[in-house]
């Protein structure tokens, strides 16, 4: 089962990069980036994945031997993971309203003052 | 001991001042060039100047009135041909003479490499410093000239350095008078196969760097007013054409150095006139020789002719002596 | 209660070097937007804090010399002294090496001048306090990048960093460019900081750690599609963080862009984190630079990267522009230098790496003062600006001689050491290929010169336009910023043997050594103590030969002035006939304004390469799409590369 997560987050990752490579349009761009991110998100999830484990929350008394539990290590990675993403939207989302602001277009081809 | 430190200071004093310093490289130097004036002028059926044309001039300027132009930035101006000439005078100090080196330690090939930028760099700031359009083209000029001999310097230094590198031992030698032991050892390095493409190329960048024809579009008088010098009088200019004799002398005396060496006599004077003969020789072959037989080449010709013709015969050079020849 | 003795024990002092800075950035968000009434300092004492803040952590760092570099202590330090559990490491840890302090100590150095210079830099701007807050965070980001010895912290100390990058890119939205050049950044720095994540939670997966030490100790030998992967991801992440081929169109944007002040940071500091990580990635977690598809890879670009770059700023007419790409071509050099993999190849590059701080930092600076007294960096329409600012152009001209390689300067003495590493590598591998990194990184060094000629030609020399007649020199604090860095620019020149000695060696040796780090932090490592040979095969004495250049020098002067060189008619005379007489020589012509253009300058050299340059200005067109290609093309490359040959 655990494969088919594998294969789905580097589909993302891989569908994110497709995105921001062909799409012309910055907010589509924008959305690239996010769905490149919910891909990491995915594979570092499934890699803190134990088959049959409980969450790894337990209170003073309750750790045992015989606990159980999914990689708690992962979960606090994404947790980092899902912020940082949030904040680089937050950020492009409002450069590319500038941008708009500015150049009058979403259009990266004619965003494209700076080159050679 | 102190008078021992008294003395050594005293000897390096002598060297920079003397021998092989400011008196040796304003002497021979200005003798070259005057020498190489009178050849030219033979070679072209004209009388020509008196062989010591060149110290005339030099002394006459020194009396002018110096001018700076009201766009310059003075201290610049004024200070870049003595920084130039200092440059040179230090390079010279690491050119062995046969057996003998002022400083042997510190005469390493690379170095000389980037010491003899710095000359062509003051001359370059001081022209830009002048504020003329006619230096400012032949700054460029200049400065694109110093690129394309470059890369044919680069190579054929790098080839000697594997040359003689491979026969000394360590495989790879920098070393100036290491490079000159060798060749009192075994000969001068010209005798070797590997090193003929190389002496070639080297006699040919000997004209783009002391900037004699076909190479002079720096200077180009007829176009471009003598380019970087356009603006300069007086006793900067006389020290300016100080320099380019003194740079006449450098490269000359590097090409003996690196590829006509060989067992000396052991008096630094008769081995002086050794290679200042030898000198002579390099200049009436390489730039008297050149210069009346060639009309100047444009600037992009210049570039293109030194990274085809002459990079591909260091480069066969350097080749070649990587495989050992 | 708090125990003073245990405070002040120096394994404490690299996190109190991150914090400050961190410290800093909250108490300036924490006091408001407010700007003061000081129009010297619109900030008002929040810069005073970011100043503290940033000397603190300078402090910091410089106390920590004597026990790492020079007693060759490898400083580990767990945060909330949790340690290791079952072989694993659980904590939060800072590893400090002799390798991690160089570059810590490069970045806050930078960080600290560039800040003295801010002050009196940034009068013109709006928001100056909330600059201070993204400085503080960009600077703690890189510091604590360079000293975490966490995988998993690195990654998020590239996000703080990159983020704060990308909003100081944009901070002057008005200029041209600005907010275009931050959102290139951040979609390929959003790529790269992506993939480095790939990478490492794929090394999680393997290795069930993500402390640096312990990955060191169980990669290598045990390395498999999965490692390789990762590997590649980790790579192209840190890539895109030092800017070399293919991401340095970015570099050039940004570094153009951006705030002089900020563009100290990003090309003296950011791109040294790059450089870092790289190491980090290759000759400690992968251990694969024993390797000749390693160094070549690594060699490769190098070289490739120092060559594109500089024919790419011989072709630029932008001041700031022409210096980002001058950038990424010296750390080709570095990558170069490093790739080379013996020890005097990563002395040499490190050094060249400080020296690429220094001097880099010098000439954003003077570029800087240039846009802030006649605000513009447009090199057609500049000139003759010595007469006006002669100090900045003294110590532009310091700057421009170190990165060009003129000796005595730091440049020089950098160069000459990866020259003959270039070769001696060359010599002892029995590999022509690596003599062609000599010959490549030479003629880089003149083309580079000729690159500053064209800039001190058309900003500083040549003729004055009309509109800058009113300019002035630049205030004190710029100057003194601009001072520190050229001083230390030639001290570092003409001491190369102390500055190899203190700084660089012990940095080469922890890089060889990787068995200390390892065993340092508390883990079981077998890996020999290497064998190091620092010796060269030339000499360069700076001390001597500017002894003799100085009385060679001397004794013109004395000459010069006896002759009364020095007794020069000018043209300060009220009388026309006499003023006429002093201007520039015109061949009889109207004296007009003339000014040789930047962009002309060596036509003959550009001529004969036309059809490379007009093919390499196409390909950097400046759209987004394109660059994030190059940036997916690199990525599956390097997959490719490392799945083949390791």
């Amino acid at each position: 089962m655990i494969l088919y997560n594998y294969i789905c987050a580097f589909f993302l990752i891989v569908l994110g990069f497709y995105t921001i490579v062909t799409k012309y349009n910055l907010v589509k761009t924008v959305i690239g980036m996010s769905v490149m991110d919910y891909g990491v998100n995915l594979l570092i999830i499934s890699v803190g994945y134990t088959p049959g484990g409980t969450a790894p929350v337990f209170t003073a008394g309750e750790l045992t031997q015989a606990s159980y539990f999914v990689d708690p290590i992962p979960q606090a990675l994404t947790l980092t993971s899902i912020v940082i993403g949030a904040c680089v939207t937050a950020m492009s989302m409002s450069l590319v309203m500038r941008l708009h602001e500015s150049y009058g277009t979403l259009d990266t081809r004619e965003i494209r003052r700076l080159r050679g | 001991m102190t008078a021992n430190i008294f003395l050594n200071g005293l000897q390096y004093l002598g060297y920079i001042l003397i021998f092989p310093g400011f008196l040796f490289c304003f002497l021979c130097g200005m003798l070259l060039v005057g020498i190489d004036r009178k050849l030219v002028a033979r070679m072209q059926k004209r009388v020509g100047p008196p062989i010591l044309q060149p110290f005339y001039d030099f002394f006459k300027l020194c009396g002018k009135e110096t001018i700076v132009p009201a766009a310059a930035s003075r201290t610049t101006f004024l200070l870049a041909p003595l920084v130039g000439l200092a440059a040179l005078v230090v390079i010279q100090l690491f050119i062995p003479i046969r057996g003998f080196s002022a400083f042997s330690g510190m005469a390493d090939i690379i170095v000389v490499l980037y010491l003899l930028l710095i000359p062509a760099l003051a001359a370059i700031l001081g022209a830009a410093a002048s504020g003329s359009p006619y230096a400012g083209v032949g700054l460029s000029r200049e400065m694109v000239t110093i690129i394309a001999c470059e890369l044919p310097l680069v190579l054929v230094l790098l080839a000697v350095a594997k040359a003689v590198g491979s026969t000394m031992g360590s495989g790879l030698c920098f070393s100036l008078s290491e490079i000159a032991r060798y060749q009192v050892e075994n000969g001068s390095l010209i005798t070797r196969l590997s090193m003929i493409p190389a002496a070639i190329a080297f006699a040919m960048v000997i004209p783009g760097e002391t900037g004699s024809h076909p190479f002079d579009t720096a200077e180009a008088e007829t176009e471009i007013c003598e380019g970087m010098h356009a603006e300069y009088s007086g006793a900067p200019l006389a020290v300016f054409k100080l320099s380019h004799a003194v740079k006449v002398l450098t490269m000359t005396s590097l090409f003996v150095a690196l590829f006509l060496g060989g067992v000396g006599t052991g008096i630094i004077a008769v081995d002086g006139v050794i290679v200042f003969a030898l000198c002579v020789i390099a200049t009436a072959l390489f730039i008297s020789f050149v210069h009346a037989v060639t009309a100047r080449l444009k600037i992009e010709q210049v570039f293109k002719y030194y990274w085809t013709v002459v990079s591909g015969l260091a480069l066969l050079s350097l080749v070649l002596a990587w495989y050992g020849l | 209660m708090i125990n003073l003795n245990n405070m002040v024990d120096y394994h404490h002092f690299p996190i109190y070097s991150i914090m400050v800075l961190f410290l800093g950035a909250f108490l300036i968000a924490a006091t408001g937007g407010k700007e003061s009434k000081n129009p010297r300092n619109p900030a008002g004492f929040r810069a005073w804090i970011a100043l503290i803040a940033t000397g603190l952590s300078l402090f910091f760092l410089g106390s920590l010399v004597k026990p790492v570099m020079m007693d060759g202590e490898v400083i580990a330090y767990w945060m909330g002294s949790r340690g290791i559990a079952g072989g694993y490491a659980i904590g939060i840890a800072l590893e400090v090496d002799a390798l991690s302090l160089f570059f810590a100590l490069l970045i806050s150095t930078a960080v600290f001048v560039s800040a003295i210079y801010s002050i009196r830099y940034m009068v013109h701007d709006d928001c100056v306090p909330q600059y201070y807050v993204l400085y503080c965070l960009l600077a703690g980001g890189v510091l604590g990048l360079v000293l975490s010895g966490d995988i998993f912290n690195m990654f998020v100390m590239v996000e703080i960093l990159t983020f704060a990058a990308v909003a100081l890119t944009a901070f002057r939205t008005k200029v041209y460019g600005a907010l275009e050049a931050a959102f290139k950044y951040l979609v390929v720095g959003c790529m790269g900081s992506t993939a480095i994540l790939t990478g490492v939670i794929m090394l999680y997966a393997q290795y069930h750690t993500l402390n640096l030490a312990q990955l060191a100790s169980l990669i290598p030998g045990s390395m498999n599609n999965a490692t390789k992967l990762a590997f590649a991801f980790l790579y192209i992440g840190f890539s895109t963080k030092a800017f070399i081929v293919p991401f340095h169109p970015l570099a050039a944007d940004a570094h153009g862009a951006a705030p002089a002040s900020i563009s100290v940071l990003i090309s003296g500091v950011l791109t040294k984190s790059g450089i870092y990580g790289i190491i980090r990635l290759t000759y400690f977690l992968f251990q694969t630079m024993n390797l000749g598809a390693s160094q070549f890879m690594l060699v490769f670009i190098g070289s490739v990267s120092m060559f594109v770059c500089v024919t790419m700023a011989l072709a630029q007419h932008d001041f700031k522009r022409l210096l980002a790409y001058h950038s990424i071509s010296q750390i080709g050099y570095v990558l170069a230098a490093v790739g080379l993999s013996t020890s005097l190849g990563v002395s040499a590059g490190l050094y060249h790496a400080m020296n690429h701080t220094l001097f880099k930092g010098l000439l954003f600076l003077a570029a800087g003062a240039v846009l802030h007294e006649t605000g513009t960096t447009d090199l057609g329409k500049l000139g003759g600006l010595s007469k006006k600012m002669p100090h900045t152009t003294v110590l532009f001209l310091i700057g421009a001689f170190s990165i060009s390689g003129v000796p005595p300067f730091n440049g020089f003495a950098s160069k000459w050491m990866i020259y003959q590493a270039a070769y001696q590598k060359a010599v002892e591998s029995n590999n022509i290929g690596f003599l062609a990194v000599t010959i490549v990184a030479l003629v880089t060094s003149t083309l580079t010169l000729a690159s500053f000629v064209k800039v001190s030609q058309s900003v500083f020399f040549g003729q004055l336009p009309k509109e800058y007649e009113n300019v002035k020199e630049v205030p004190f604090g710029m100057r003194l910023a601009m001072g520190i860095l050229a001083v230390l620019c030639i001290l570092t020149g003409i001491f190369p043997n102390t500055v190899t000695g203190i700084l660089t060696q012990p940095a080469a040796k922890a890089v060889a050594d990787v068995g200390e780090y390892i065993t340092a932090m508390g883990f079981k490592s077998n890996l020999p103590v290497p064998e190091l040979n620092f010796a060269q095969v030339g000499v360069w004495e700076p001390i001597n030969w500017l002894l003799i250049l100085c009385c060679a020098l001397l004794a013109l002067t004395v000459v010069a002035v006896a002759g009364k060189y020095d007794r020069v008619s000018e043209s300060e005379s009220e009388n026309e006939a006499v003023e006429t007489k002093y201007q520039l020589f015109y061949g009889g012509e109207k004296n007009v304004y003339s000014q040789v253009g930047g962009g002309d300058l060596f036509w003959g050299f550009k001529h004969n390469w036309r059809h490379y340059f007009s093919f390499m200005h196409d390909l950097h067109s400046g759209v987004v799409n394109d660059y994030a290609l190059w940036a997916v093309v690199a990525l599956a490359l390097a997959i490719v590369y490392m799945m083949i040959v390791f």
